[in-house]
């Protein structure tokens, strides 16, 4: 699960001498919310977000309406983008976790994924995170959704495991996060295949400490 | 859960209009096509030739001639128009983001820079990268496309590499820039089997680790079926049918894509069991198009509206696109089934009672060497040692009347030598030939007029086998007066019968070479070879340089001329599939000697020669369905100055047993009534192994 094999590749660049105007319209006709900013070949030199696209009033304040008109159809990308220096970006060889901690530290929605020369690599946003989330919670997968609850200790997890395993059945999706305000305990999710509910309730139940805390069928 | 995330094309073409100004006015060669790419996506297109094809790669690339020109429509690459933007701007869209393949490798390099430094030019002026460093990506891309010895090729000047290794350099350095897109133009048409297997395998493993869009352009369906994820079928500039690859070959519904489909030989197939249907007529000149539908003209299907009206690309099922008024009629009358072929009324079959007479063909321990002359001081006063290129050594063979040889191999392999040595072109170095029960070891200027007339060749090239300046008359009529004795005036009636055997009218008789298309060049050139009735008939790839429709028509042509001037033939080419088709025995070749040789359906199945196994997995086959084995073989076809020892195929061979191999010449084995294989694994071993090609069923 590296950055590498979730990120976009070939993601649409533009030029820094392209009119913000021109941009816009690229946007919104290609249904993208970021754009790399590039010159020599593939180099970084900027990023542009729909927010950049926006301008301040105050800004226009002392232009009259014809100016306006002018001063938005000069106006370039190189004048709004959020220059390289400051453009928070990633390794492809990263982590996917790291690309999620940088986002949510950093309140940013993408990261460029650049090489060790600044060139773009492709570019890994939000959406291909969810889009991760969903496929590690196996939304595309049927079964019976169970969330168990178990105190956060060695060998609790393994045991969940070992007791469903050993009927057999099939397991689409597994993962495991703390309780949410419940710093001793462990919410594991799993999805069984091939189990009918009482089944899988009756060996769940059967396991000491261990608590259903939701069970669906999706 | 059906929320597939689609993302955007990297190329999206919509209604593309192309026209070459020409004196004769505008002529158009694309119009409305349509259509998209996706990351990690092949998009085949595929057609007869002067269909538009790479017209619209250039269009892409904006590389048209100068009097070509967009005149319509617009071309969407990641979400920009291409259409209307500068020259500056589109030189680096090319350089970063778009790179191009083309059919000729050698063409694409310069002859005068090394690998490493042209490699690397790439990397300096798109990218403004250090020498080193570009140098050190440059190697790391020629491993990547699993070059042998990636360091000392980067050392080397292009004409120093095979063509196999040339293709790939220019793959590599289209990849170096990490491309959006990649548009390949028939990058694999002049290269062997072999070697183009090795190519389809990279392409598609580049296209997944580099998410590349690919647009690969080929007239050869079988290429086509095993590297696209869908497929565009262009004809006179439209794109007449689209859909994925498994819809498309599995029910076909343009009368056109049938047809092609059609005309080809399945590998398999004999001529006893099915007759290729041809498809009538050509392709239209750009110049005069028919009002309605473009491809009336050649249809089986036509109706009085196709006439009239111009059809519309529509979607017919969901991501299959057609233009035709009869489609969901053909759709519903059940597309005829491709796979299975019945033997029809058409097939030709042989008369069985030759195969007791005597060959009249019999060669015993040929050889033809080609004297190397070495650069010693010695050789210059005759002192020097004699170096030879054993391009046809020690091969023996027998042919019976009014059958075919076919000749296979990868090229240099002494195919086309064998046959120039048969017909006196080249003279033996040793061994025994008799035809007839005459001896023709001699060179055909010493040969009698008798012995002449009855050998005769058909060359690859139909351009340069005519004699641009003479007409057609002229030409065929030359055998007869020559070689028939036949005056004047019957020579001319007799010309104008053999027109009418090879399907073209008197009409033809004044004209010259440049007034025909090749499929007619190829066919004056069959009338004036069997025009002094003769009875051995050399055809070295007769069809190669041909389009498949024509490939049909002229096939089955020789097949008809065969049998009724009962003419034995040998046949030589580089696909397995055509010489399959129309040959009863088939000799397998590497490096001038012959690894097995046998009846035509021996050979195309188990016990194989590993050599054919090799050459047999390597062909494509146009059903994405077939299930095929993969053996590629390394390296090209040694030297043949200085050929491995033992068996020369060792080098190579994928199921070398031990030293045996690279010692000891192998031993021809028996494997059934006139098979052949040289090779030192036991038979009983090489009857094991399975079938190379498992054909889908259905």
């Amino acid at each position: 699960m590296l950055v590498r094999d979730y990120m976009t590749k070939h993601p649409m660049m533009v030029e820094p001498e392209m009119r913000v105007l021109d941009a816009q319209r690229a946007m919104g006709e290609n249904d993208v919310r970021h754009l790399p900013v590039v010159k020599q070949g593939k180099r970084l030199a900027g990023l542009v977000s729909r927010g950049r696209l926006l301008i301040h009033p105050a800004k226009l304040e002392s232009l009259n309406v014809w100016e306006i008109s002018r001063y938005v159809s000069d106006l370039k990308l190189k004048d709004v983008m959020v220059p390289a220096q400051d453009v928070i970006v990633i390794d492809k060889m990263a982590p996917l976790e790291e690309a999620a901690r940088i986002m949510v530290n950093n309140k940013v929605r993408c990261l460029p994924v650049v090489d060790e020369d600044g060139n773009i690599e492709g570019i890994i946003t939000k959406a291909d995170l969810l889009a991760q989330l969903m496929e590690m919670l196996g939304a595309r997968r049927s079964g019976i959704r169970v969330t168990v609850r178990m105190p956060n200790a060695d060998g609790e997890a393994a045991r969940l495991m070992h007791a469903v395993g050993a009927k057999g059945w099939k397991i689409p999706a597994i993962c495991g996060v703390p309780s949410p305000r419940k710093p001793d305990m462990w919410d594991a999710m799993i999805k069984v295949r091939d189990a009918s509910r009482q089944e899988l309730i009756a060996v769940i139940e059967g396991l000491e400490n261990h608590e259903i805390v939701d069970l669906r069928e999706t | 859960m059906s929320d597939k995330r689609r993302p955007r094309p990297v190329l999206k073409i919509d209604r593309l209009a192309i026209l070459y100004e020409t004196r004769k006015g505008d002529v158009s060669a694309v119009r409305d096509v349509s259509f998209a790419i996706h990351r990690g996506e092949v998009l085949g297109l595929v057609g007869e030739s002067g269909c538009g094809k790479s017209t619209v790669a250039f269009g892409i690339a904006n590389f048209l001639d100068r009097n070509g020109k967009i005149v319509n429509g617009s071309i969407l690459f990641q979400g920009q128009e291409l259409r209307g933007r500068s020259k500056e701007t589109l030189r680096h869209l090319r350089g970063n983001q778009m790179s191009m393949v083309y059919q000729d490798p050698l063409s694409a390099l310069n002859p005068c820079l090394r690998i490493g430094k042209q490699m690397a030019e790439t990397l300096i002026v798109h990218k403004n990268m250090k020498t080193g460093k570009a140098q050190a990506k440059c190697l790391e891309m020629l491993k990547r496309v699993y070059m042998p010895d990636p360091m000392t090729m980067l050392a080397r000047y292009p004409h120093q590499l095979s063509g196999g290794q040339q293709q790939r350099v220019v793959i590599g350095m289209a990849l170096l820039n990490n491309p959006a897109l990649l548009i390949t133009d028939e990058p694999t048409t002049a290269l062997d089997v072999t070697v183009e297997a090795g190519v389809l395998d990279l392409i598609s493993d580049l296209r997944t680790d580099f998410d590349t869009a690919i647009l690969y352009i080929s007239h050869n369906l079988g290429v086509i079926a095993s590297v696209s994820d869908r497929v565009g079928v262009m004809y006179t500039g439209e794109l007449v049918e689209q859909a994925p690859v498994n819809t498309i070959f599995a029910t076909p519904l343009h009368p056109y894509t049938l047809a092609l489909m059609e005309c080809v030989p399945r590998l398999g197939e004999s001529k006893d069991l099915s007759y290729l249907p041809p498809i009538r007529g050509r392709v239209p000149s750009p110049m005069n198009i028919p009002p309605g539908c473009v491809f009336e003209p050649r249809c089986d299907y036509a109706r009085d509206i196709c006439r009239v009206k111009h059809p519309q690309l529509r979607q017919i099922a969901e991501d299959h696109a057609i233009r035709c008024h009869l489609a969901e009629r053909i759709a519903s009358n059940g597309a005829k089934k491709l796979k299975k072929r019945t033997p029809a009324e058409q097939t030709i079959t042989l008369e069985t009672t030759y195969d007791t007479e005597e060959p009249i063909l019999r060669a015993d321990k040929l050889k033809t060497y080609y004297t190397q002359r070495s650069n010693s001081v010695l050789s210059l006063i005759g002192l020097g040692t004699k170096r030879h290129v054993k391009a046809v050594d020690d091969i023996s063979f027998k042919l019976r009347r009014a059958r075919t040889l076919g000749v296979v191999g990868e090229s240099g392999c002494g195919k086309s030598t064998l046959a120039k040595t048969i017909v006196g072109l080249e003279s033996p170095h040793d061994g025994e030939m008799e035809f007839l029960g005459l001896d023709i070891m001699k060179p055909v200027r010493n040969r009698g007029d008798a012995l002449i007339r009855e050998l005769q060749m058909i060359f690859q090239n139909p351009d340069s086998t005519l004699n641009p300046s003479f007409s057609v008359g002229h030409q065929i009529g030359r055998p007869l007066r020559r070689l028939r004795r036949i005056s004047r005036h019957e020579a001319r009636k007799e010309v104008n019968r053999l027109l009418e055997a090879v399907r073209l009218n008197g009409s033809y008789y004044n004209r010259v070479p440049r007034q025909l298309s090749g499929g007619e060049k190829q066919r004056v050139a069959l009338a004036r070879a069997v025009a002094a009735h003769p009875k051995l008939v050399l055809c070295d790839e007769p069809t190669s340089s041909l389009d498949v429709s024509v490939q049909a028509a002229i096939l089955n042509l020789l097949l008809e001329l065969q049998q009724e001037f009962e003419i034995t033939m040998v046949f030589i080419s580089h696909d397995l599939s055509v010489v399959r088709f129309f040959s009863d025995f088939v000799a397998v070749m590497y490096l001038g000697k012959v690894c097995e040789i046998g009846p035509a359906e021996a050979i195309y199945s188990p016990p194989y020669h590993p050599y054919t196994e090799a050459l047999l997995s390597a062909v494509p086959i146009p059903d994405p369905l077939a299930k095929q084995k993969a053996i590629r073989l390394s390296g090209a076809v040694p030297s043949a100055l200085d050929p491995p020892t033992g068996c020369r195929f060792h080098t190579r061979c994928p199921r070398l047993i031990g030293d045996i191999c690279a010692e000891k010449e192998p031993p021809g084995a028996d494997a059934g009534p006139d098979h052949k294989i040289y090779c030192h694994i036991p038979l009983t071993e090489l009857r094991d192994v399975e079938p190379v090609v498992t054909l889908s069923e259905d």
